[in-house]
């Protein structure tokens, strides 16, 4: 066999198996059976292995990192963040987090597997010691991001059903002890998917992983100008995909901000998850505007390509869609009477006790 | 003017803003040609206005801020203690013994007639993080600021200067000499890269290098980047270039590298203080951090389970 066939195989059963662990998931989360959580687990580690296996392989054969076309960004972006997933399910168990990331993370493969796989030699314009700074940097913030986003959901989801069950004693509800140690006993039924953990860990987990993207955003769009001043004499130049990363970079901002504020929790995760739906803005821009960049004449092509205008808009239009049903979700959510602040733990100068 | 200061330095006030920003840029990726709005000077005004709450909230937080790191308060009432997110009571510990095992800790002591009070504090500097990104952003701006200023005033700036093999082209004070100009390829015949050979010549100095795609050359100010080449009726090959002023662009690295470590100390470096308070028999103990606890909380935890677990044993 092939490198490529090696790789092409590889690819095809890691798209087979998150398909799979994807509907074990969802099924967990209808018919609420533990097993079918640990089985979307380790097939999901199965698939994680064979991409693995995929990816090195094209490394190998291609002879340059494998995130360079839209099909190898793509995949690598859904490897990256079930990689996250896997790790963040290391020490914590956070298993259910899986109903969102192994779906993204099939859609993903689904999207790129339309794409054309031949290897392509690097054009001149690409041919920097950045690509293989910028493009992983970015990458591994976006994945930071999927994690702050499927925490920020499952955050929102278990709040609402701790809304439903009537349990509104805030963020440290006292019948919602829910931890890795301790199985939960007297739960509703209902919470059983996110009995694991408590709201405080959820918020937690989303402030930590924003906490590990945001630098690495940052560093992402520093070393993509410091490349952009390199080969096109420009640092910044507005094209869409670095207005796009520069939105993310603000919608985390604000995030941030949100944080030392104490401001409520759950606002908090509409803001992560915003954020997230940016990141996916900016990744598919560049997944749809890459592909332009091939047939460029000049030698001082753009990076991302000016080309993207108007394929970035189908994108966005997407994304405009799904933040339109998370504000709706937001205003039409029931407030329970003095709920949802953030944890007291975490404070700041202006709202600490003062002696 | 009070007003104006009180909004500008609010948080809200800066979300707000920073949320308008991101709805103008949105419509600017949305419209082919929109990208005009990120020059138009209503954008331009709220970035300024953005720069001017970062360096206001700055400004008005940091003076106090230090004082407060400063000159801390280490005599604390009972009731500052049990508002503490950790508060707890040591039974047969001495505030001399939990001084003696919190490493790497700035202490400070007072007593008074009965009483003795202890702050033990960590991570300071983490608390200057957001100020240290704040002013990292407005030297950023700056640098960006430097290069509308004197970059387009700069009459080379944005030029495309095209030189034939041979020729050379006499910009500020230099001459800029295209000795070669070559293509190298893969095996499959696509283009690995374009590679052009030119001579500064500055009086007496002369300096050859190459000019690639991802390479440029920068010299006295200006730096030349490929941009495209040809061929001439005669056989002969020209290289055009682009020729930017470096003007602010220094600046704007500098600025980036300082808010980059800004947002690292805000985010890596919690800032820790534990208070001891000990009268009589009794010994009180309480902390507090400014990012997620639970790890420093059970590090308290251990020291306190330590101490009171060896207290007990001495105790038989």
């Amino acid at each position: 066999m092939d490198a490529a066939a090696l790789e092409h195989l590889g690819f095809e059963i890691a798209l087979g198996t998150y398909l799979i662990s994807s509907v074990l998931f969802v099924l967990y989360f209808s018919i609420k059976k533990r097993r079918l959580a640990e089985m979307g687990f380790t097939l999901a580690l199965f698939g994680f292995a064979f991409q693995t296996l995929a990816l090195a392989t094209r490394w190998l054969y291609a002879g340059y990192p494998p995130w360079i076309s839209t099909y190898e960004v793509i995949s690598f972006f859904a490897w990256a963040a079930v990689g996250g997933y896997l790790i963040l399910n290391f020490k914590s168990d956070y298993k259910s987090a899986g109903v969102l990331i192994l779906p993204l993370a099939f859609v993903l493969l689904g999207f790129a597997s339309m794409q054309p796989t031949n290897p392509a030699p690097l054009i001149p314009a690409l041919q920097s010691v950045w690509i293989f700074i910028h493009v992983p940097i970015i990458i591994l913030s976006y994945c930071a991001f999927v994690i702050a986003f499927a925490a920020s959901m499952l955050y929102l989801f278990k709040d609402k059903q701790l809304s439903e069950a009537g349990i509104t004693e805030g963020l440290n509800r006292k019948s919602d002890e829910g931890s890795r140690d301790t199985p939960p006993s007297g739960t509703p039924e209902s919470t059983g998917t996110l009995a694991n953990f408590s709201l405080e860990q959820l918020d937690d987990l989303a402030y930590k992983s924003v906490a590990v993207g945001f630098p690495l955003l940052t560093i992402g769009i520093i070393t993509g100008a410091i490349w952009a001043e390199s080969a096109w004499g420009s640092y910044w130049s507005w094209d869409p995909i670095e207005t796009w990363a520069l939105i993310t970079w603000f919608v985390f901002l604000i995030y941030l901000h949100a944080k030392t504020q104490n401001w409520s929790a759950s606002l908090a995760a509409y803001i992560a998850a915003f954020g997230f739906l940016s990141a996916i803005c900016t990744f598919l821009g560049v997944g749809y505007v890459l592909p332009f960049l091939q047939t460029y004449v000049s030698v001082s092509t753009g990076l991302h390509g000016y080309a993207g205008g108007g394929a970035i808009s189908g994108t966005v239009l997407f994304c405009g869609i799904l933040g339109a049903v998370l504000v709706l979700l937001f205003a039409t959510r029931k407030k329970p009477p003095n709920a949802t602040r953030a944890p007291p733990a975490r404070t700041d100068a202006e709202s600490e006790p003062t002696p | 003017m009070n007003f104006a200061i009180k909004l500008l330095t609010s948080t809200r006030f800066a979300v707000a803003v920073i949320g308008l920003i991101i709805l103008v840029s949105v419509v600017g990726t949305l419209y082919p040609g929109g990208d005009v709005v990120f020059g138009s000077p209503w954008f331009l005004a709220l970035i300024g206005v953005l720069a001017v709450s970062a360096a206001l909230c700055s400004l008005t937080r940091i003076v106090p801020l230090w004082r407060d790191l400063r000159r801390p308060q280490v005599e604390v009432s009972d009731h500052f203690m049990q508002a503490l997110p950790y508060s707890v009571r040591l039974s047969g510990v001495t505030l001399t013994q939990v001084r003696d095992s919190l490493k790497g800790y700035a202490i400070r002591e007072t007593m008074t007639e009965s009483t003795t009070f202890l702050l033990a504090q960590k991570g300071r500097v983490g608390r200057f993080g957001p100020h240290i990104a704040h002013f990292g952003v407005l030297i950023l701006l700056l640098g960006v600021a430097i290069g509308a200023a004197y970059g387009n005033a700069n009459p080379y700036n944005n030029k495309i200067a095209v030189i034939p093999e041979g020729s050379s082209l006499q910009v500020d004070g230099f001459a800029l000499r295209l000795d070669d100009f070559s293509l190298s390829y893969y095996n499959n015949g696509a283009v690995r890269d374009y590679t052009a050979t030119v001579t500064v010549l500055d009086g007496n100095l002369v300096q050859t290098s190459n000019v690639t795609v991802n390479g440029p050359l920068t010299y006295k100010g200006l730096t030349f980047y490929l941009y495209g080449y040809g061929v001439t009726e005669s056989g002969n090959a020209w290289v055009a270039f682009q020729i930017k002023s470096a003007s602010g662009v220094s600046f704007v690295w500098v600025g980036a590298a300082i808010t980059l470590v800004g947002i690292m100390l805000s985010l890596y470096v919690p800032h820790k203080r534990i208070w001891i308070k000990e009268s009589g028999q009794s010994t009180q103990l309480g902390a507090i951090s400014n990012k997620s606890s639970a790890r420093f909380f059970r590090e308290i935890e251990g020291v306190r389970a330590k101490l009171e677990s060896r207290a007990h044993l001495d105790h038989m």
